[in-house]
Parts: structure tokens; C-alpha cells; sequence
């Protein structure tokens, strides 16, 4: 109970310096709905913890796995976009170089590098 | 009464291989006709190589320099008190060969961040547990979620910027404009303190 108590409040903190939630109301404007949102983290975290705990399986078509697994990318893409070595690195590398309008080619190299990296490592890493 | 003339600093200006800055150059004037075409064409500052690419022309200096062509004038100050003004000796030239290798650098390094995080978090018996738990069977290579998450995962990081949605949804500044503006705005105040060497005054410089 202590330790999940200490695991979920810094979970939720984590969440919350990150900013994703507050972005995903921005970008839909649907800050009115924000309380579902604290559910929705609240009640996946508490499956996520469930599943990884108890042994459960459910029998489904592996097709499901399509739609969880963009999902889970999604989520951690934000994660990965909102860290701030990627805010605070681009601003300063584009004025070093003086290619202020570029910008958008050097966010493309990261995104690009994190897609190509992710897949070389599913599909030739994990055999080496 | 009619001599009061309203001054507003620019924040920022850039010159081209100006000698000579005019108040016109770096503020907006408020105030009675006649007054303000005689006073938009005074000279405060004159450009030296020495001053390189940047200048600080405070708010004490430039009403200076309007008593001194036309003292019975009042001038009330509103808004920023000094200009940064940058002298734009050439023009950037953008280097191909520098972008290049900076693209590669972050491609490459992103590349390695991101397979060295989900080394990190063990990933890959992650998605197998979890091929496990929906399917029931198992399986060493569970590519039917790795390619979308992989997918997701650029989408996301483009969702986050907001680079291609951004007529869709809203026209709020995206994280990264934003970012970049508190650089840019933080640079300005460092150079507000450091180069108008007025502004600080050690107890050892009589």
C-alpha cells in the first residue's frame, strides 16, 4: 500500500512536468473534459499494473495489438517530444547555424531518427 | 502643453551598415507635428567597428541626446527603456554542409537515444508479455505491435509540435515556438545587463 502509494503520486507527477495531458487538451480544446482524462490516466495505470502483476491472458486476435501498439507509440513519442533535451537543444542548435527557418528538416531528423531507430532495433536488433 | 512628446523604444532593430542611428531608427513619437520632425532626425549614436554586432542604446541616452538639440521639449517615456540594435555586418549564409552534418548529428543520436531507452525499460519483454497476455501465445519477435508503436512514435513527437495540424486545430503558438521565444527573450536580457556597461557599476570604478 506505502510503496504504491510513493509509485502512483510520482507516476502522476512525472505526468504532470511532462505536460502531456495539458497539450492533448490544447491541441483538441476540450479543457472542459480534463477530469476524464485524470481518470483515464488513473484507470490505465491501475489495468497496466493489474495485467503486469496477475498472470491474466485474454484469448484475442493478435490484430488488436495494431491499435495498442500505434497508441502506446503515440504516447511515448509525446514523452519523447515533450523531454527537454529536445526543446531546449533545437532552439539553441538552429541559431548557432543560422537556419532559423529549417527548423522543421531538423525536428524531421529527430522523428525520423526515432521511427528508423525503433524499427531497426525490432526487426535486426533483438537477434543479435 | 505642447511640448510633450510620448516616446516608445523599439525592442529590437536591425541596421545594415548604418553609421548613424537616428531616434526615428529606434523609436515610435507621440506628440505635436512640428515637434516630432524636428526631433526624429537627431543623431544619437554612431556606429563604431568596435561595437561588433550589437549595441544597447538605453532610454538615458536617447533623452540626452533630444535636450541636447532642443531642451524645452517634455518627454514622457512609455513602455520598454532600451533598444537592442543589431548590426548586421553580412548576411548569414546559410552552410549546406554544416546542416547536413548537424541533421545527421541529431538523426543519428536520436536514433541511438531511443533504442538505448527501450534497452533501458526492456521493451522488448514488454511487448512479448503483452503479445502473450491479449493472444495467449508466445512469440520471440511480436512485430504486429512494434511497427505501429514505431509508427506512433513519430506521430506523436509530430502531434506534440503541432507542425502539421496547426490550421486544423488552432493557431496557438506550438511548444517549440515557444521555447524558442524564451531563448531569444533570455539572450535579450543577458544583453541588455552585459553590453550597456552603464547599467552596472562596481564599488572599485572611481
Amino acid at each position: 500500500m506505502a510503496g504504491g502509494l510513493a509509485v502512483g503520486s510520482g507516476f502522476v507527477a512525472f505526468l504532470t512536468v511532462l505536460g502531456i495531458v495539458p497539450r492533448l487538451t490544447q491541441l483538441t480544446k476540450t479543457i472542459n473534459r480534463i477530469r476524464h482524462y485524470e481518470w483515464a490516466v488513473v484507470l490505465g495505470a491501475i489495468l497496466g499494473g493489474w495485467v503486469s502483476l496477475a498472470d491474466t491472458i485474454f484469448y484475442l486476435p493478435s490484430l488488436i495489438l495494431i491499435p495498442i501498439g500505434l497508441a502506446s507509440g503515440i504516447f511515448n513519442g509525446m514523452l519523447a517530444a515533450a523531454l527537454t533535451e529536445v526543446l531546449n537543444v533545437l532552439p539553441i542548435l538552429s541559431k548557432r547555424i543560422g537556419v532559423q527557418e529549417k527548423i522543421v528538416v531538423l525536428m524531421m531528423a529527430i522523428v525520423l531518427g526515432k521511427v528508423i531507430g525503433s524499427l531497426f532495433q525490432w526487426i535486426f536488433f533483438v537477434d543479435l | 502643453m505642447e511640448n510633450i512628446l510620448y516616446i516608445k523604444m523599439r525592442h529590437r532593430v536591425e541596421v545594415e551598415n548604418k553609421k548613424e542611428i537616428k531616434v526615428e531608427d529606434i523609436a515610435i513619437l507621440v506628440g505635436p507635428e512640428p515637434l516630432i520632425r524636428e526631433v526624429e532626425s537627431v543623431v544619437i549614436y554612431h556606429i563604431i567597428p568596435e561595437d561588433q554586432n550589437l549595441v544597447i542604446l538605453d532610454s538615458a541616452k536617447l533623452i540626452k541626446a533630444i535636450l541636447n538639440s532642443k531642451p524645452n521639449v517634455e518627454i514622457q517615456l512609455i513602455g520598454l527603456s532600451q533598444t537592442i540594435i543589431e548590426v548586421i555586418i553580412k548576411r548569414r549564409t546559410h552552410s549546406l554542409g554544416l546542416f547536413i552534418i548537424v541533421w545527421v548529428l541529431l538523426f543519428v543520436g536520436a536514433a541511438m537515444a531511443i533504442m538505448n531507452f527501450h534497452e533501458d525499460v526492456s521493451m522488448q519483454e514488454v511487448h512479448q508479455k503483452l503479445y502473450r497476455l491479449i493472444t495467449g501465445k508466445n512469440i520471440s519477435k511480436p512485430l504486429i505491435m512494434q511497427i505501429p508503436y514505431s509508427i506512433g512514435l513519430g506521430l506523436g513527437m509530430i502531434l506534440f509540435f503541432n507542425h502539421f495540424f496547426k490550421k486544423k486545430f488552432n493557431d496557438e503558438p506550438s511548444p517549440l515556438e515557444v521555447e524558442i521565444f524564451n531563448y531569444q527573450q533570455d539572450l535579450d536580457q543577458y544583453v541588455i545587463m552585459h553590453e550597456n556597461k552603464e547599467n552596472i557599476k562596481h564599488i572599485h570604478d572611481h
